[in-house]
């Protein structure tokens, strides 16, 4: 076969292959790209170019056929993906269809994916919170899944390392339980969050309201600028992706960074089926990969391999990636991957309103918000439930136009509108505890357009993420209440697990192969020169949002991985 | 020749789907499901009519000049149930029909105040189909004015990029911007 000789073969040879263009997958590429590694980038959806490739990133709300809403035979056939926050009018193209990627749900599970380079990350709600070790111990202290291979002082360098590149807005809180970072200035609470913020901390030792900490330019540094990103001009339609590079995304940032190298090659539509592992060598090879238009299978080889195609999809290419060394997957000795997957439980909201401040309001828009850290359990067990939360909080005061009557009056009043009084709200992040009983599996009858496996999704909430809501809504109720908040409502949606977004685990961190998938450096216990850096290797959920820590996992094991490559011991 | 009579033939077609939808994936449902049900051009008018009366030209443009019927009619075809289309289009005979029974012309040979008096029966009708279809199109016309490019662009001073964030800005000073 032609495709066999040795000059083709040479053609499909990089010193790494990064499997996914997302959050963790673009950094990879830039730290691979940029230690002179040839690199070889596969992403399985379509190519999506900073800018050229945002086609309703300038787009009025008139120029919507229909003003953002979505018409009903698109909500008809993505059932799933139309309860999604960001999926609307404008977005469209950037979130899988609901039948384009089959998968079977054993549980409700709302799976949101973005098969296009630059993945969820031109997506993401671009909220970065550090991990303290208050979260790294969380699973020793508290006596469920393992103990976390890394504490605090592993990653602190390497949060500050990405924060910088990335660009980071935050103020400097000094709170032992959410860490400072390298921040650009904090985007400004308005008058009723500062109140917020003094009255929880007159009546509460240990809770906080701070300003979120989000991938957002608020004053550029050279490094951005050379990225060719400038400030954050406060459009809140990020989703859209940003021509300005405002927030941090792969398309906007790592990808171009990896390009302009020399060193990255960058392959849409390369769906990876598997990953290739040798018995003589003792280690992975390469990638078997199929072209997503031509189903044609090519195979590509890399002397070290990063599996980043967002938590769920890395699991099942893990799986996938059978041998005779390996039958139960790449690495799988144990038995564990797949199990112990968690998430972030979003279910709960309290609001309220507030009746001060009404000689105030805001200008302009503000895409971040308030937030409140973790304050259950942190220092010792303390409720009748595990963990913890942490939760978004915001206040905002909207026109009321009114509607009343017909004609010139209604006309009138429309143009007229008053302000209404200030409307206050909270969601809660709650961390959930991983168990075996929480898996994804490969459904060996079923199989996808390219003939993997679909995956089967099995993951639930438990006892503890109920007795964490009703805490949840009795703390904020009585925080709102000491803060003077009335009509103070609680609301459950109920919503199935997945649609935080935030699955996290399958291919577990820890110091014993026994009992855990990858080392403290991310790398397969059993096949070392495979390292998986995207939410699949998270041991725990905590409570932060999860991207911040990819990319500081995937900055630092890449420098190990690096290094082990010149100490030829990979 | 055959290529200008297909040109040509595209250009009729365009017109003609003016009124129905345009949307990207609009296209794939006819298959599946029956055909939208179109509007006469006297449903057309009337409906221009209604949302013009709703809306009303005053020293600045209603509602029928910044093609909000368009929009009303688009959004019912596009993104509501095939019954709420059903008893959308059943609305506008009715509206006719009441305006015959109480005026003895047709809706577009009212004046405004007959045509505010007729609209205003719907709205305190003891008959849900007729209140609901009232309240559809009341809904999608003040939808569809305020975020018109004349309305946002000239009344209500819409900025695709504020550029800022202020959180505690006097009302008195404040513009307001929607």
């Amino acid at each position: 076969m032609a495709n066999l000789s040795i000059d083709a073969v040479k053609e499909r040879t990089y010193d790494a292959i990064v499997i996914g263009s997302g959050i963790s997958g673009g950094w990879a590429a830039k730290e691979l790209a940029e230690k002179g590694l040839k690199t070889l980038v596969l992403e399985r959806g379509r190519d999506v170019k900073h800018i050229k490739d945002y086609p309703t990133t300038s787009m009025n709300p008139w120029e919507f056929e229909h003003r953002g809403q979505l018409p009903l035979d698109v909500r008809s056939q993505n059932p799933v993906i139309s309860k999604c926050y960001a999926f609307y009018e404008g977005t469209t193209h950037f979130f899988v269809k609901d039948n384009e990627h089959p998968y079977v749900q054993e549980k409700p599970f709302d799976w949101i994916r973005g098969y296009q380079v630059g993945g969820k990350s031109l997506l993401w709600a671009r909220q970065t919170q550090r991990w303290s070790d208050f979260d790294f111990e969380g699973p020793a202290r508290d006596g469920f899944a393992v103990d976390w291979p890394i504490r605090y002082k592993d990653i602190a360098p390497w949060y500050s390392y990405v924060e910088k590149f990335a660009g980071i807005s935050g103020n400097k809180d000094g709170l032992p339980n959410l860490p400072d970072g390298e921040f650009l200035p904090p985007h400004e609470m308005n008058c009723v969050e500062s109140h917020f913020q003094k009255q929880v901390a007159s009546k509460y030792k240990d809770r906080h309201v701070i300003m979120g900490r989000c991938a957002h330019i608020t004053k550029p540094e050279p490094i951005h600028l050379q990225q060719g990103r400038a400030q954050c001009q406060h459009r809140t339609i990020c989703e859209r992706g940003c021509p300005f590079g405002g927030y941090f995304s792969s398309n906007a940032s790592t990808l171009p960074w990896a390009a302009r190298t020399g060193n990255m090659t960058l392959r849409p539509n390369a769906v990876v089926h598997s990953i290739i592992y040798d018995e003589d060598k003792g280690k992975a090879t390469g990638v078997r990969v199929i072209d997503a238009d031509t189903k044609e299978a090519t195979e590509f080889y890399a002397r070290i391999i990063f599996v980043n195609a967002a938590a769920l999809n890395t699991n099942l290419i893990l799986l996938n990636s059978t041998s005779r060394r390996f039958p139960n997957g790449l690495g799988n000795d144990n038995g564990l991957m797949g199990k112990y997957v968690a998430f972030h439980n979003y279910r709960a909201r309290v609001s309220a309103e507030y009746d001060g401040f009404l000689e105030y309001t805001t200008d302009g828009r503000r895409p971040n918000s308030p937030y409140i850290p973790r304050f259950r359990n942190v220092y010792k067990q303390e409720t009748n439930f595990l963990r913890g939360y942490a939760a978004g909080f915001s206040a905002s005061r909207m026109s009321v136009p009114g509607g009343d009557g017909l004609g010139a009056s209604l006309k009138e009043s429309l143009l007229n509108p008053s302000l209404g009084g200030w409307r206050v709200g909270s969601h809660m992040m709650g961390e959930t505890i991983p168990k075996e009983s929480n898996y994804v599996s490969l459904d060996l009858k079923q199989k996808d357009d390219f003939g993997i496996p679909q995956l089967k999704v099995s993951i639930d909430y438990d006892n503890n993420d109920e007795k964490m809501i009703q805490d949840y809504f009795e703390q904020i109720s009585e925080m709102f209440t000491n803060a003077g908040f009335k009509n103070i409502r609680t609301s459950d949606s109920k919503q199935a697990p997945g649609l935080d977004i935030h699955e996290m685990g399958g291919v577990r961190m820890g110091h014993d192969p026994k009992i855990s998938l990858l080392n403290k450096w991310n790398q397969l216990h059993a096949c070392k020169n495979v390292f998986v850096t995207d939410g699949a290797c998270m041991t725990s959920t905590s409570t932060q949002n999860p991207s911040l820590s990819y990319m500081a996992l995937t900055a630092r094991a890449v420098d190990y991985a690096v290094n082990e490559l010149k100490r030829m011991n990979l | 020749m055959k290529r200008r009579v297909l040109i040509k033939n595209m250009a009729l077609a365009a017109v003609g789907l003016m009124f129905l939808p345009a949307c990207e994936t609009g296209t794939k449902k006819a298959a599946a499901q029956s055909l939208p049900v179109s509007l006469s051009s006297g449903q057309e008018t009337l409906l221009a009519e209604v949302v013009d009366t709703i809306i009303p030209a005053t020293d600045t443009p209603g509602a029928k000049e910044l093609n909000v019927h368009f929009f009303v009619y688009n959004m019912v075809t596009d993104c509501y149930e095939q019954e709420v289309l059903e008893s959308f289009v059943k609305g506008l005979d009715t509206v006719e029909d009441i305006t015959q029974n109480n005026f003895g012309k047709s809706f577009g040979e009212c004046n405004a105040a007959q045509r505010t008096e007729i609209l205003g029966k719907l709205e305190r009708s003891g008959k849900d189909d007729q209140k609901e279809f009232f309240a559809l199109v009341k809904k999608l016309t003040i939808q569809g004015y305020m975020n018109s490019e004349y309305v946002m662009t000239n009344l209500t001073n819409y900025q695709m990029i504020p550029g800022h964030y202020y959180g505690c800005v006097p009302v008195k000073e404040s513009k307001q911007a929607a």
